[in-house]
């Protein structure tokens, strides 16, 4: 078993092991569609989907363990009360090349979904997932993983770990089922040789070298813990902040979230969760109106803060994972770099 | 699941969004980051475009006022009333009797329809939409 | 647009006029805001401080209904700066001479207070607009909802010719079109008076071409406007109205005269998704499939005409307003009514609309869209318009001169009303928004903004219900305190029907464009007493 912890799988080995994978479970993966697009989707054919590897899937792994929209039960009401009934069971699912930072918020989010009691729609699907990250050799345009020490490479999480050493991948275990995905499908695979840890080793130390941003991340968390951040930058970055809740959508870790239900007709309803923003005024207010957040200067305050002040002192960790994905689709340009590099420069 | 791309339902930007589709219900909207205009974000309104669709408050079947309330009809018969009706109201008053108003939600191809219809059908040109509203 | 909307993010200098691009078309907001973090400088015309004035270099705060007065202002500034762009004036456009005669007439000071704006802010504007050779006009409604409607886009029209700053990549004249489709609705001639690709329904050649597709005579004269339907009133020449997915008894001015048309209406028949306040006057009312049920293309503000594509079946007993309009064209014996899909009415489009003439459903399909005009397969659309030569060949310049709205403050009606969209989380009568949960919990009633110094003057609180009253009718509305308004100015929309704006709104309209003025309408307001 042991031996079968780290092993080779050259690249014409790939769609041959997905293929088998997929037979037993839904396989979803990063899919460049006609459109231009990458996003991770459900494998359908293996042979049309055009799995890409080479660029950042668009959505995140929020979008299948918290969906933008899912059913947490299905109600009827009688004059007994509310009867619930749970939705359908989650599928065996497989994740296959899945970037190092969504891993890395995927653990986030099973802290956040474990306390006080286990989330029973979301360890539903976590408990029957597999997955399979890529380590990222060629960081993307926006990416800052190293700054918030979730890449570019992982050291634990994962199921499997692939890295791309040219023609081949470098195949770790992290965990059981991973290795039990290894040893099933031992014959697709080689063992590693003395020359591809070489490489391996040496592709981490350029990939640590590629980063094109350079975003103060630490120095941010520790600055937070021993300051204030001044009125004018809050005033400054909700002054331009216009309350689509993109950023918090496509973050991997943003876990907000509503209950709603749905009525279908007077006695028949769903009961549906959905995506939310702390940016939002609504996410705040209170019956008779009364709101604690002042949207029009602290916007944005709360969202930072919690990632990186808060988070940090319960678990000594941001919850930013740098996968950059914030960066660029702001309305108003004032996504979380734009506020490190505003504080961090402030003044120190 | 599925995402599949459209062009947001509000403003006139045009925005690229996928619809994400399960189980014939559109369940969330999501940006396309390669679309020229939307550019991987969409406003409140877009983010939300799947809300209404389900909405309980969607009209289901055709409608005809009966005594005063409208009732649920079959589609032929809400069609025969609406066609006699303008016929009618074209024999008794002339074409400019009717008026027909476009729609700015509409597709192109349905208000190409609808203002071939009042002119070639009707006979008329009094058809408009809101596009100073 | 005569521009693409991504030009607007590298151009030198943005004036923007009459619209609150951030609330009302945020993605356009967002590349104005990449333009001005990128050097750009930024100039709003707005009687409001929207969010869009704050970002500005120099904000223009006039008195509603002065465009014209301070766009005659900055062309004289830039006249005696000696700024205007005189080769560009005689090579591509003609009649300035007397334009430059009336604007030597006209008085700095008086325009100046007029406009209510100081003259020095004025003349800044002037020069930075006209020192740049990138300079762009972005313009809304907030231009042409006025009695003068069509001589303020003149105006703009002007200065952007004075300066020579249109027919190039990032620079132009840009109105920005509102709906979804409403650049795609006028397109298809959901007009009066054109045929698709705005061609003049008098013209006789153009009819015949017509006729021969359709296969039946065209009227050619042209029709009545949504307002002359909609107001014909009791007795009108209107009888029986179809109305596709509008809901004129919110949107449209002066809602009783409205009310009064549809009452006494021998028949109404209304198409929508949801039960709007028009279908419940409805004697049929068809139930339309939403757009994600469906197939077909929008075109946007930027004239790019894109596939929407139908994501699931019609849900329930809906059907797609194509089918509901061919079957009651069959039933009516109109030919030409049994296409079997929204790319079999595109070839019928493409043939008959030059400007459409390469918008084939496989090229749509395969890209993001094609800005008209896109004249044939070979052709690749069209990202600015007006380059070599204005549509009508020469640009003409015409003197406009400043008017009055139809209705100014009294002792009555002191306070001015200017309506819009007013909420960044609803659009326009609002059926879709408000049948969406979080667009509802983020802006759930409809607010009247005024100004600190009338609040206290009326001795009113933020959040108080106050009765507002025009002459043709009264609401009851929540006030909400905001420096976004001028004193004497209040702003609200027309979103709630629960606060029909519209019975206030005056119906006097533009006599060339038939746009009403929603822009101006004066009120009183009055504290609601409690019992």
């Amino acid at each position: 078993m042991i031996d079968l912890q780290e092993m080779i799988l050259e690249k014409d080995r790939l769609i041959p092991l997905l293929r088998k994978l997929k037979k037993e479970s839904r396989l979803i993966a990063p899919v460049t569609n006609k459109h231009g697009d990458t996003l991770l989707s459900e494998i359908n054919n293996i042979d049309r989907d055009t799995i890409d590897l080479d660029r950042q899937p668009q959505n995140s792994l929020k979008s299948f363990f918290l969906p933008q929209q899912e059913i947490l039960a299905h109600y009827s009401v009688d004059t007994t009360g509310y009867n619930f009934t749970a939705p359908e069971a989650a599928k065996e699912t497989i994740y296959f090349g899945v970037r190092s930072c969504d891993l890395t918020a995927l653990l986030y989010m099973d802290l956040i979904f474990s306390k006080p009691a286990k989330d029973a729609s979301y360890y539903d699907r976590r408990n029957r997932s597999v997955i399979i990250t890529l380590g990222c050799n060629d960081p993307f345009a926006n990416c800052f993983c190293e700054a918030t020490n979730s890449g570019p490479y992982l050291d634990y999480g994962y199921d499997l770990q692939f890295i791309d050493l040219g023609s081949s991948y470098y195949v770790a275990a992290g965990r059981r089922k991973g290795a039990d995905l290894l040893n099933k499908w031992d014959y697709f695979f080689r063992t590693v040789e003395e020359e591809d840890q070489k490489i391996r080793y040496q592709l981490f130390l350029e990939a640590r070298g590629r980063f094109n941003r350079n975003i103060q991340v630490s120095h941010a968390c520790h600055k937070l813990q021993e300051e204030e951040v001044a009125e004018t930058i809050w005033e400054k970055l909700a002054g331009r902040c216009y309350d689509c809740g993109g950023c918090a959508y496509v973050c991997p870790t943003c876990t907000c979230f509503s209950v709603d239900d749905m009525a279908i007709d007077d006695s028949h309803g769903t009961r549906i969760r959905s995506w939310d923003a702390c940016t939002s005024s609504g996410f705040t207010r209170m019956a008779g109106n009364h709101n604690p957040t002042d949207r029009t200067r602290h916007a944005l305050k709360q969202r930072f803060l919690h990632k990186l002040k808060y988070d940090y002192q319960k678990h000594g960790k941001a919850s930013c994972t740098g996968c950059g994905r914030c960066v660029d689709i702001c309305f108003g340009g004032v996504d979380i770099t734009t506020f490190i590099e505003m504080f961090t420069r402030d003044a120190s | 699941m599925q995402n599949v791309m459209t062009i947001c339902n509000y403003c006139g930007c045009g925005c690229g969004v996928y619809l994400c589709v399960d189980n014939n219900r559109v369940v969330g909207s999501y940006p396309s980051r390669n679309h020229p205009i939307s550019r991987g974000n969409l406003c409140s309104k877009g983010w939300h475009l799947h809300q209404f669709i389900h909405s309980r408050n969607r009209l289901r079947e055709p409608l005809l006022r009966k005594n005063g309330e409208l009732l649920p009809v079959s589609w032929d018969e809400a069609l025969d009333v609406t066609a006699d009706a303008l016929h009618k109201s074209r024999e008794r008053s002339g074409p400019d009797s009717i008026g027909v108003l476009a729609s700015a939600k509409c597709s192109n191809e349905e208000n190409y329809l609808l203002q071939k219809f009042t002119r070639a059908g009707l006979g008329t040109n009094n058809i408009d939409h809101c596009a100073r509203l | 647009m005569t521009n693409s909307i991504e030009e607007l993010g590298s151009a030198d200098v943005l004036l923007v006029t009459g619209s609150n691009t951030t609330e009302t078309h945020p993605q356009i907001g967002r590349n104005i805001l990449e333009a001005v973090d990128g050097g750009a400088k930024l100039i709003v015309i707005d009687p409001r401080r929207t969010d869009l004035a704050k970002e500005a270099h120099i904000h223009l705060n006039l008195r509603p209904g002065t465009d014209i007065a301070l766009i005659n202002c900055m062309m004289r500034i830039i006249l005696d700066e000696d700024l205007a762009d005189d080769l560009f004036i005689s090579m591509r456009t003609e009649n300035f001479i007397p334009l430059r005669d009336y604007l030597h007439r006209l008085d700095l000071d008086e325009l100046s207070a007029t406009t209510g704006i100081e003259l020095k802010k004025i003349h800044e504007a002037a020069c930075i607009y006209a020192r740049s050779s990138k300079s762009v006009i972005c313009y809304c409604l907030g231009v042409t909802q006025h009695s003068c409607g069509t001589d303020n886009v003149q105006a703009v029209a002007n200065l952007a010719m004075l300066t020579g700053n249109v027919e190039k990549k990032h620079s132009g004249v840009d109105p920005l079109r509102g709906q979804n489709n409403v650049q795609g609705a006028c397109d298809m001639a959901a007009l009066p008076a054109v045929l698709p690709g705005y061609q003049a329904i008098t013209d006789s050649a153009i009819r015949d071409r017509f006729q021969a597709v359709w296969k039946r005579e065209i009227p050619a004269v042209p029709g009545l406007s949504l307002t002359e339907m909609t107001h014909s009133g009791k007795d009108g020449a209107i009888r029986a109205m179809f109305i596709m997915g509008e809901n004129p008894l919110i949107s449209d001015p002066h809602l009783s005269r409205v009310q009064e048309t549809f009452e006494n209406l021998d028949f109404l028949a209304v198409s929508d998704i949801f039960l709007t306040e028009t279908a419940q006057h409805a004697h049929v009312v068809f139930p339309a499939a939403s757009f994600a049920e469906k197939r077909g293309t929008i075109t946007n503000s930027e004239r790019r005409v894109q596939l929407c594509r139908q994501a699931i079946p019609p849900i329930a007993n809906c059907r797609p307003d194509s089918e509901i309009i061919m079957e009651l064209g069959k039933r009516l014996d109109c030919p030409g009514m049994d296409f079997e899909s929204s790319d079999e009415i595109m070839e019928e489009i493409s043939l008959l609309t030059p400007i459409y003439g390469g918008m084939h459903y496989d090229r749509l399909e395969q890209s993001h869209g094609l800005q008209w005009p896109c004249w044939n397969r070979d052709h690749e659309g069209t990202e600015f318009l007006h380059k070599y030569y204005f549509t009508r060949g020469k640009g003409q310049f015409t003197i406009t001169r400043h008017q009055e709205p139809a209705e100014r403050p009294d002792r009555t009606y002191p306070y001015t009303l200017v309506t819009g969209r007013g909420s960044y989380h609803h659009y326009h009568t609002a059926t879709m928004t408000r049948n969406s949960k979080r667009l509802v919990r983020e802006y759930p009633e409809a607010l009247l903004e005024i100004n600190a110094q009338d609040a206290k003057t009326l001795q009113l609180q933020d959040g108080e219900k106050v009765e507002l009253l025009s002459r043709r009718g009264k609401v009851r509305i929540t006030i909400t305190i905001t420096d976004r308004v001028q004193p004497g100015t209040v702003f609200s929309s027309f979103h709630f029907f629960e606060v029909p704006i519209n019975q206030l709104t005056t119906s006097v309209m533009d006599p060339k464009s038939k746009c009403p003025e929603f822009k101006v309408c004066s009120v009183n307001l009055q504290k609601v007493k409690h019992d």
